[in-house]
């Protein structure tokens, strides 16, 4: 009974969703109707009425330090979006890569991992890779299907690689050390580098025809020089990701040093402008309070969803049917990546949180090494049609559709697949580097 | 009216850009101090125990005055995500009632929303709460910021369901999903 009065509730989730209400409101809505089935609670009236544990329950979801770190984190995002870093990571990385199969193609990649760990965002990880990169690469004839591909899919990293937005959204909601979900995402993410590029370095020796002529060999003098503009941002990840393994930072604290650092950047480059200021702080300010409120109603709705006791018969029908962990996450898997096809990744994290996350752990389920899972699953649908974020932004930066350039990215779609059977078989990959951390 | 709104919802961005720019401020401060005292640490042995009192709590309510103040000004800036996969699809008819009533929808629950938050204010207030911390902030002065910004957020669907009645032409408010990718 239980359970068909919970599946009411995700039924009319997807109901508000799909008709286009907006994503917090639909969470809110939903919360507010669980509490009228499953409570005696009234909407109005004085103690104990919906509205008082929507007060309180908000009021408790969205002062937290936390979650601070996320408008930090968007903020120097932000600010390194709007700064020449866009022009550096080509020229910096371009020398390096000439001679290896695949050539530049690798700019794409390695750029889109050095961006994404000063970006927590993959649609930001995209465009200020690929506004350089493609007209670059187009220029010098390589295949357009691996242009648009290796960008489409290595753009998904900024999602994995600390600081990631989403790891701060799933660590927040269910109440996780960010520090240690940072942690879990470096490995990972250096492994579907690696995959990205040997699976490129593979296609570009099959297909040598396909690939323009090997440019001049540079000095070593000469690569160190073009690409001395690339140090202080390496020092940038370093100082950020390392502080917080180190100890001495908590995310929050990284996050603010890491605003001052990408400002102190900008400023020696001298594009510190009062109009940079405004733009990156406003839109920080949109971002931020878009995903705050998200947050806000999932907290609400996961104190619905507990009343309706949803989650708890699911995680008793999981343990009964003594699934094995492996068949779980493969039949997960197949529902994220359909979710995702509908929805942008915050909201299939804080759904996934409130209820699947207790099943998830019932099963024996590490919950730090589930955001990885999650957070891989999740980029796969950043690639998908007809809801990619991906695909969205290189069909503005390109003109292509977005069902071809989806075609072009299924080999990275199929990737990431691998990397999530990777860690599933190797759960090190991700909480190796945690565990190293001192509880 | 069109002008007074708009900087109004435009008002309350900047305050929430304000309270945004103090959290970074405050950490890094904090982040200051911290490594004055391991320099001292290092020099003397002994920490001077720098610290902004209070300073996680601070910034949490920072946090939260950013979140609400900015809730109307990133509605019209079409920055609230949405599903418009099936919108999209609607004759423009269709699409102007959907939106019409998610816009409804909004504001009504914005409004039982801000009643019941500012009730939580209030209780706060004459129950004389203060925080835990180590400098007793009244809990209803930042609870007041959620007040305020929700009703400002309230006034605002309220004006996107207006305009969208009247005119036909949904309201930035309505910015579909394609518009985050931007």
């Amino acid at each position: 009974m239980e359970i068909i009065a919970g599946l009411v509730l995700v039924a009319c989730l997807f109901l508000l969703l799909g008709a286009g209400l907006w994503v917090t409101l639909s969470l809110f809505a939903t919360g507010a109707l669980g509490f009228l089935l499953f409570t005696d609670k009234p909407l109005f009236g004085g103690f104990g009425a919906i509205g008082q544990t929507l007060a309180s329950t908000v009021w408790g979801a969205s002062n937290s330090w936390a979650l601070a770190a996320l408008p930090l984190f968007i903020w120097m995002g932000e600010i390194l979006f709007r700064s020449r870093l866009s022009d550096d990571l080509f020229s910096g990385l371009a020398p390096w890569l000439g001679r290896l199969p695949g050539s530049l193609l690798h700019v794409n990649i390695l750029g889109c991992g050095i961006f994404a760990a000063v970006s927590g965002s993959s649609a930001a990880t995209c465009v200020t890779v690929g506004k350089m990169s493609v007209p670059e690469l187009q220029a010098r004839g390589f295949d357009d299907r691996m242009i648009l591909g290796t960008l489409a899919g290595s753009g998904t990293l900024g999602l994995l690689i600390p600081p990631s937005i989403i790891l701060i959204v799933y660590g927040v909601a269910i109440e996780e050390s960010i520090a240690r979900l940072f942690l879990a995402g470096v490995g990972p993410g250096i492994m579907m580098l690696t995959l990205f590029m040997g699976f490129v370095a593979l296609w570009a020796l099959f297909n040598r025809t396909k690939m323009p002529a090997v440019e001049e060999r540079l000095p070593l003098a000469e690569k160190l020089s073009r690409s001395r503009r690339l140090i202080p941002v390496v020092l940038l990840i370093g100082g950020v990701i390392g502080s917080i393994y180190v100890g001495v930072a908590s995310p929050t604290d990284a996050a603010a040093v890491g605003v001052l650092l990408a400002l102190g950047l900008v400023w020696s480059q001298g594009d510190l402008s009062r109009a940079l200021m405004v733009e990156s702080l406003m839109g920080a300010t949109r971002t931020s309070c878009m995903i705050a409120f998200i947050l806000a109603g999932a907290a609400f709705l996961t104190v619905a969803m507990g009343f309706s006791g949803l989650p708890r018969a699911l995680a008793g029908w999981i343990g009964s049917l003594e699934l094995s962990p492996y068949a779980l996450l493969a039949a997960l898997t197949v529902f994220f990546v359909v979710l995702g096809c509908f929805l942008d990744g915050i909201s299939v994290v804080v759904l996934t949180t409130a209820v699947i996350v207790p099943m998830v752990e019932a099963v024996g389920i590490d919950r730090i090494w589930f955001g990885i899972f999650l957070v891989l699953v999740v980029e796969m649908s950043q690639i998908t049609p007809p809801v990619g974020f991906n695909l969205f932004v290189i069909q503005g930066m390109t003109g292509q559709s977005v069902l071809a350039i989806a075609r072009h990215a299924l080999p990275f779609f199929l990737l990431l697949l691998v990397g999530v059977v990777l860690i599933t078989l190797f759960p090190g990959i991700a909480v190796w580097l945690p565990n190293q951390m001192g509880r | 009216m069109r002008k007074a709104l708009d900087t109004l919802y435009r008002a309350s961005g900047i305050v929430a850009a304000v309270f945004l720019l103090a959290i970074a401020v405050t950490v890094l401060i904090q982040v200051g101090l911290n490594i004055l005292d391991r320099i001292a640490v290092a020099l003397t042995g002994t920490a001077v125990g720098l610290t902004l009192p209070s300073y996680a709590e601070f910034t949490g309510y920072f946090l939260t005055a950013s979140t609400f103040f900015a809730g109307a000004y990133a509605l019209k800036a079409g920055a609230h995500i949405r599903v418009t996969l099936v919108l999209q699809r609607l004759s423009p008819e269709a699409r102007r009632r959907s939106e019409l009533v998610c816009a409804v929808i909004g504001a009504v629950f914005a409004a039982y929303f801000t009643g019941w938050v500012g009730l939580l204010a209030w209780e706060s207030w004459v129950f004389g709460d203060v925080s835990p911390g180590i400098v007793p902030v009244p809990i209803w002065i930042p609870q007041l910021s959620m007040v305020i910004g929700l009703l400002i957020l309230t006034i605002a669907l309220i004006d996107e369901a207006v305009v969208i009645a009247r005119s036909g032409t949904p309201g930035r408010g309505a910015a579909c999903d394609d518009d985050l990718a931007r």
